[in-house]
C-alpha cells in the first residue's frame, strides 16, 4: 500500500468528478432534489386541507350551520354545489371524488331530536364518493371525525373515553425528519454502489485498467482509492442533504458519532456488493443495469421512503435481510430517536454485513480480471 | 540457459492456452537491448497474448520469460519500474487533461523529477497539453499513450499496435515518435500488423501466425532468406501479353491498377519475357523489376493476409 499512488488515483478521481456535470447531478443535486419534492409534499400533513363540496338540498339556518362546521378546524373548504344539480353527475362532470348532501328536512328532523328529545331521530347524510380515488379515503376519516364529534356535542354529555398522547420521544418528529436518514442513506448506497461497478466495467472496457495492471499500483491501493473516493462523494452528497433540510424545512435531527460512523460503514457495503457484480457486468451498459437491479428493490424495499411496517408482512421479513434496512433503521436511531443502544445494534449489523462484502469484493477483484 | 547482458527478453518455449485454443504456442526468441523488435503477425495470431505475458499482464500456462534478467513469474515488482507499456487501443481518463494524465501516471511509478514539457515535446503534444484526453484525435490518443509509457524512464518500452486505425498523417507521426526513442537508444517492443512499419521501424522481425513463429531477422535478412524471387510488374493490360507470356510457362496476374504481374526467378527470365513482348510487336509504357516486400514474404510463409481490408500488392502468385 502507497500513500502518493492513493492519493493520486483520488485527485485525479475527484477530478473527473468535477468536469462530469450526470455524476455531479446524481451525486448531489438528485438526492437534494428528492428531498425538497417529498419535503415538500409531506412537510406539514397537519395542515392538510381538501375543497369539500356540499350540495345542501334543505337551505335552512341548521343546514347552513353545518356546512360552517364542516369547515371550522381548517380540514375542509367547503363549496356549495347547486341544490337542483343531480350529485352522482355533478360529481362526475365536475370529476369530484367526495360530495356531500344535506337531505331537505335536515333542520326539522335536528328540531325532533333536540327540542322534542325524540331520541330515534336521526337523519343520514349521503356522500357520493368515487372509489378508485386514493385520497378520498383521508377524506372520509376526516369527514366521519367531524360527524362523531357534532353527534358528541348534540348529546350533550362528555365523552367517557378520551384519548391523551405521550411520546416516547423527546420530542415530535414530522415526516420530512423520518425522510431525510433515508435519503442518506439511499445516496451513499446509490453513489457507492454505481461508482465502483461503473467505474470498474467502463475503465475495463477503455483497457484503462490494463494500463494500470503494468504501473506500480497495486489490488490494495486501488481498491483503497475507490473507497476513499466514494467516501468523499459520500460526504459531499450528506451536507448537501442535510444542508437543504435544515435550511428549506429546519429539520431538528441528532447529527452525532453514528452520521459519519454509517457512512463510513456504508460506504465499505456497498463499494463492496460494486466489486462484487463487477465480474457480471462487462460492458459499461451491464453495469448501469446490474446496479438498478440491486438498487431499486433496495430503495423501495428497506424503508427509505416509508416505514418499513406499511408493507405487508413478507416483505417485512425480506427487508430484514437488505442491508440498506440496517443503515436506514441505524440513522433514524441516531439521528431522530437519539437511541444509541438500537444505533449501536444495528452498526454492529451493518459493519459485520460490510466486513463479509468488503473482502468477497476485495477478493473477486483482481487485475487480470479486470483487465 | 544464461541470459547474455545484451539480452533486455529471452522468451523459452512460451505457451499460452484458453482451454483447448493455442493462443501462443512454443514460441521462444531474444530481444537484444537497444533495439527496435517488430512482433508482426495478423489479428487473432498471439502477438498481443505474447507481448502481455511479456509486461506482466498474464500469466503463461507454460515456458519461461526473462525481462532485463529477471524471471516475470517471478519478479513483476521489481520489473515494472523498469519497462514502459502502450496497451493496444490504449485509453485514459476522459476528463484528464493531457499534461495531468503524465503527471497522474509519473505518481503512481514515483517519479519526482519526470520532465513532462519534454516528455510532450517528444510526443508532439505540448500544444494539447490542456485539452482533455476525450477530445484528443486517434494520433494524438496514442502520442500520449506513448508519453505515458515514458513516465518513469523505461529501459525497454512496449508499444502494442500503436498505429492500427490511425490515417497515414498521424501513422507517420508516430514513427517520429518511434524512431526519436531508438535514436534515444531504448529498447522498443513492437507489435504490429503493417508489415511496413516493421520494415522501416525495426532491426529485427518476428513473423508469428497462429502462435507460432514463422521468421526471425533484420528485414533485409527475411528478404533475402525468404524471398528468392522477383516481382516483374508490366503496365499493360493487354491480353496479348498476357497470352505471349503464359506461353512461356509463367503464371502472370492482372492487378487493380491494370498492370501485369509475373513472379520470376532469374533475371533471364525477364529477359525472355521481354524479349517475347517485343516479338509479338506490342509496345509497352512501362516495365518495373523489384525484390518482393516484408508483406509480400509473410504472404509467400503463411499464406494469410495480414489484415482485414489490406491491398493486394498483385504479388506473383
Amino acid at each position: 500500500m502507497t500513500a502518493r499512488i492513493i492519493a493520486a488515483n483520488l485527485k485525479v478521481k475527484l477530478r473527473s468528478f468535477s468536469r462530469e456535470k450526470s455524476t455531479m447531478f446524481f451525486a448531489i443535486a438528485f438526492p437534494v432534489i428528492l428531498v425538497l419534492v417529498f419535503g415538500a409534499i409531506f412537510t406539514k400533513p397537519e395542515h392538510m386541507n381538501f375543497d369539500l363540496p356540499v350540495q345542501d338540498l334543505d337551505q335552512s339556518a341548521a343546514s347552513a350551520q353545518l356546512v360552517k362546521s364542516l369547515a371550522v378546524d381548517g380540514v375542509f373548504r367547503t363549496i356549495l354545489v347547486p341544490s337542483d344539480a343531480n350529485p352522482v353527475l355533478y360529481a362526475r362532470v365536475h370529476k369530484l371524488n367526495l360530495l356531500l348532501v344535506i337531505p331537505h328536512d335536515f333542520e326539522e328532523i335536528q328540531k325532533s331530536r333536540i327540542k322534542k328529545r325524540d331520541r330515534d331521530a336521526s337523519i343520514a347524510l349521503t356522500y357520493v364518493y368515487d372509489p378508485s380515488s386514493t385520497s378520498v379515503t383521508t377524506k372520509l376519516q376526516f369527514l366521519n371525525a367531524i360527524v362523531a364529534a357534532t353527534n358528541q356535542k348534540m348529546s350533550g354529555t362528555a365523552p367517557f373515553i378520551t384519548l391523551t398522547e405521550q411520546s416516547i420521544l423527546n420530542k415530535k418528529y414530522r415526516f420530512i425528519e423520518f425522510f431525510v436518514p433515508g435519503i442518506i442513506a439511499m445516496a451513499v448506497m446509490t453513489s457507492s454502489l454505481s461508482g465502483a461497478l461503473n467505474m470498474n466495467a467502463e475503465l475495463r472496457q477503455k483497457g484503462i485498467l490494463r494500463k494500470l495492471a503494468t504501473t506500480p499500483i497495486t489490488r490494495i491501493d486501488w481498491l483503497l482509492s475507490n473507497i476513499l473516493y466514494q467516501l468523499v462523494l459520500a460526504i459531499i452528497s450528506t451536507t448537501s442533504i442535510l444542508l437543504v433540510s435544515y435550511v428549506v424545512f429546519a429539520v431538528r435531527l441528532q447529527i452525532n458519532f453514528w452520521l459519519p460512523a454509517y457512512i463510513v460503514l456504508a460506504v465499505f457495503v456497498f463499494v463492496g456488493f460494486g466489486m462484487m457484480l463487477t465480474p457480471f457486468a462487462k460492458e459499461a451498459e451491464s453495469a448501469a443495469a446490474a446496479a438498478n437491479a440491486f438498487l431499486f428493490p433496495m430503495m423501495f424495499l428497506s424503508g427509505t421512503f416509508f416505514p418499513v411496517e406499511m408493507m405487508p408482512g413478507f416483505l417485512q421479513k425480506f427487508a430484514r435481510v437488505l442491508p440498506l434496512y440496517y443503515v436506514n433503521e441505524g440513522l433514524r436511531a441516531s439521528m431522530i430517536f437519539n437511541d444509541n443502544m438500537a444505533a449501536a445494534r444495528n452498526a454492529a449489523i451493518t459493519g459485520g454485513i460490510a466486513a463479509a462484502v468488503f473482502a468477497a469484493g476485495a477478493l473477486i477483484t483482481r487485475w487480470d480480471s479486470v483487465a | 540457459m544464461t541470459d547474455s547482458p545484451n539480452d533486455a527478453i529471452v522468451v523459452e518455449k512460451l505457451t499460452k492456452r484458453y482451454g483447448d485454443l493455442h493462443a501462443v504456442n512454443d514460441v521462444s526468441f531474444t530481444v537484444k537491448k537497444g533495439e527496435v523488435f517488430a512482433f508482426v503477425g495478423p489479428n487473432g495470431a498471439g502477438k498481443t497474448t505474447t507481448v502481455e505475458i511479456i509486461d506482466t499482464i498474464r500469466t503463461p500456462t507454460s515456458g519461461r520469460v526473462r525481462v532485463l534478467g529477471m524471471d516475470v513469474a517471478k519478479r513483476k515488482r521489481d520489473i515494472v519500474p523498469r519497462i514502459g507499456v502502450l496497451p493496444q487501443g490504449f485509453a485514459s481518463f476522459d476528463r484528464i487533461t493531457v499534461s495531468e494524465s503524465i503527471r497522474y501516471y509519473s505518481s503512481l511509478f514515483g517519479c519526482k523529477h519526470t520532465d513532462v514539457d519534454a516528455l510532450m515535446d517528444l510526443t508532439n503534444l505540448k500544444h494539447k497539453r490542456d485539452v482533455q484526453f476525450k477530445k484528443l484525435s486517434g494520433g494524438l490518443k496514442e502520442r500520449l499513450g506513448i508519453a505515458i509509457a515514458l513516465v518513469n524512464d523505461p529501459e525497454l518500452v512496449f508499444l502494442d499496435e500503436p498505429t492500427t486505425g490511425l490515417d497515414p498523417h498521424a501513422r507517420r507521426a508516430v514513427w517520429d515518435v518511434l524512431l526519436g526513442l531508438k535514436s534515444k537508444g531504448k529498447t522498443v517492443f513492437l507489435t504490429t500488423h503493417y508489415m511496413e512499419e516493421a520494415e522501416l521501424l525495426a532491426d529485427t522481425v518476428t513473423i508469428i501466425s497462429n502462435g507460432k513463429i514463422v521468421a526471425i531477422g533484420s528485414p533485409d535478412e527475411l528478404i533475402e532468406r525468404n524471398a528468392n524471387y522477383m516481382c516483374l510488374t508490366l503496365k499493360s493490360a493487354d491480353e496479348n501479353v498476357l497470352q505471349a507470356i503464359r506461353n512461356l510457362k509463367f503464371e502472370p496476374v492482372k492487378d487493380i491498377h491494370h498492370n501485369i504481374k509475373v513472379r520470376v526467378e532469374h533475371t533471364d527470365d525477364v529477359q525472355a519475357i521481354l524479349a517475347a513482348i517485343k516479338n509479338a510487336g506490342i509496345a509497352l509504357p512501362g516495365v518495373d523489376v523489384r525484390k518482393p516486400n516484408l508483406e509480400e514474404v509473410f504472404l509467400s510463409l503463411t499464406g494469410d493476409q495480414l489484415r482485414e481490408g489490406a491491398p493486394s500488392h498483385g504479388a506473383a502468385q
